[in-house]
């Protein structure tokens, strides 16, 4: 057998991987979005993100199918049948990113167009926004190139997300006994929520990456188990 | 337990009885047959073994344990000396003109090389079945099972020889197929029903082992399949170990898998890497294993 050998299954199987993760991508243009849609009670944009979440949808069928075809006909092992299994999981994660976003643009309109808007709340959800997407595009790089540690940073990078979420919360119970700014303020602590499992879909991803690369599969960090 | 012929016979049927507690077959062939018990899965050491056709060494070095009650598969391109191997565990390498071994190779812990011991006894008990079916083409099905029998136990009664083919024939899946032409010629059967006849043959004689030289790649899928739930069943009372090419035979029959490697052309073959199957088919420990089971190189 030519060293040469599969190259059209490699390849295919590496494009598939490059359109798999550049589904990360749309998902960042897409809260990249959102969190401009929230600072602006932008409702015609949180319509565009509501409606461009079929291309995400349609990423995820299309590289879903071709991985399956994969399995099917070229009888992956080891190495490839990893990664196609890791890429399946990936997948996934990217398909219920953007469905977070699409969650968060549909309240928008609920909160009306000039809503009680506190600041420091708006503004810890944006920073949330704005950590989540570093953590999207670690994730997608660390998938790239296999780097287990910067897989696992994710983790740490996931914590200040989820300390911001908690702040969130805090803040929505200070915002007095005003029944229209508590509604906006619960509105807020559903798209601070969503933003949190945006982080940890991309934290699942570096499980992934581990797996790819050791064969092994552990939670990074066990919510069921916090302290062990 | 390898002894002269004649007495490791004896030696093996007492202890048989002994751990077994069952009395000798003597029954007919009314139906209350069972699968042969075998002796039991015996182990197989190899132990620094080096094997050489004349002045070419074909392996070098290879150390490893095959285990009883479980399917070793070998795999390795062509040339890399795994039916080689296979073929010295039960001394029909020897039978090459010129072919020579050095090292041990340990049957449940007697040296099969060692002096005195008889070669025919250890390919009694450890059997081998090929890669192209091939019962003897004058013989009938019946004879094709007894035919080991009559070379290895002397004088038998016919109703005994006739228990013992229909449980080798029932253990080897055939008997359904064959119990109504067993006078027909075995060179008759389909490619699938022969090779299972030449199951049959092997383990009529109750060998402790059983060698599978690629024994499915001259059959159609079906009867390939067949042959893999054979083999599995087997693998219940002896010790299997089988070359194939395919390695999806490999991941779907074996429980352990040895690859077989060559460092480059014109160099021996050596075992590169053994272990549990599913992890050789999904977290090799070597790149080269990786490679060849991923199908990237020859």
């Amino acid at each position: 057998m030519p060293e040469s050998a599969r190259t059209e299954y490699q390849e295919e199987l590496s494009n598939l991987e490059a359109s798999g993760l550049g589904g990360l991508d749309l998902v960042s243009t897409a809260l990249s979005r959102t969190m401009e849609a929230v600072e602006h009670q932008d409702i015609e944009l949180a319509q565009i993100v509501v409606a461009d979440d079929d291309r995400i949808d349609g990423r995820y069928l299309e590289v879903h199918q071709a991985l399956i075809t994969l399995l099917a006909t070229q009888s992956p092992v080891a190495t490839d049948l990893r990664l196609i299994s890791a890429l399946l999981h990936v997948l996934k994660n990217v398909e219920r990113m953007g469905d977070q976003c699409v969650n968060i643009c549909k309240v928008i309109p609920i909160t009306g167009n000039e809503p009680p808007a506190d600041a420091e709340m708006v503004r810890m959800i944006l920073a949330m926004g704005t950590q989540t997407r570093t953590l999207i595009s670690q994730a997608k790089r660390a998938f790239a190139e296999r780097d287990i540690e910067m897989a696992r940073d994710l983790v740490r990078q996931d914590d200040v997300v989820d300390d911001l979420n908690r702040d969130c919360f805090r803040l929505a119970l200070e915002l007095g006994d005003d029944a229209d700014k508590r509604e906006w303020a619960m509105t807020m602590l559903l798209a601070a929520r969503a933003i949190e499992r945006i982080g940890d879909n991309a934290v699942d991803i570096g499980e992934q990456v581990a797996f790819v690369v050791t064969g092994l599969f552990r939670e990074f960090e066990d919510a069921s188990h916090p302290e062990g | 337990m390898l002894g002269a012929a004649g007495t490791r016979r004896d030696a093996a049927d007492a202890g048989q009885a002994e751990t077994t507690g069952e009395t000798p077959v003597t029954g007919t062939s009314s139906g209350a047959a069972t699968v042969p018990v075998g002796r039991g899965a015996k182990t197989i050491e190899a132990k620094d073994v080096n094997l050489f056709y004349g002045e070419f060494q074909a392996v070098e070095s290879v150390s490893m344990s095959i285990e009883p009650n479980k399917v070793t598969a070998l795999i390795g391109s062509s040339g890399c000396g795994k039916t080689t191997f296979l073929r010295a565990l039960n001394r029909m390498h020897e039978l090459t003109p010129g072919a020579s071994v050095k090292g041990e190779i340990r049957l449940d812990g007697e040296d099969v090389y060692g002096a005195g011991v008889d070669p025919v006894q250890v390919r009694r008990l450890v059997g081998m079945v090929f890669q192209s079916p091939n019962p003897f083409p004058t013989m009938s099905v019946y004879e094709n099972v007894a035919a080991g029998l009559n070379l290895n136990a002397g004088r038998m009664k016919k109703t005994e020889k006739d228990g013992i083919v229909e449980r080798s024939l029932r253990g080897a899946n055939l008997w359904e197929e064959v119990k109504d032409r067993l006078d027909k010629p075995g060179s008759g059967l389909s490619g699938g029903q022969q090779q299972r006849l030449c199951i049959a043959r092997a383990i009529a004689v109750e060998p402790e082992v059983l060698l599978m030289d690629e024994p499915c790649s001259a059959l159609d899928p079906v009867a390939t399949l067949a042959i893999e739930d054979l083999i599995r069943e087997l693998k219940d009372r002896y010790t299997i170990a089988i070359v194939t090419h395919n390695m999806q035979q490999a991941a779907r029959a074996s429980d352990v898998t040895a690859f077989f490697n060559l460092e480059k052309s014109g160099r021996p073959g050596r075992l590169v890497e053994i272990g549990p199957t599913e992890k050789i088919f999904t977290k090799p420990d070597q790149e080269a294993t990786e490679d060849y089971v991923s199908g990237r190189f020859g």
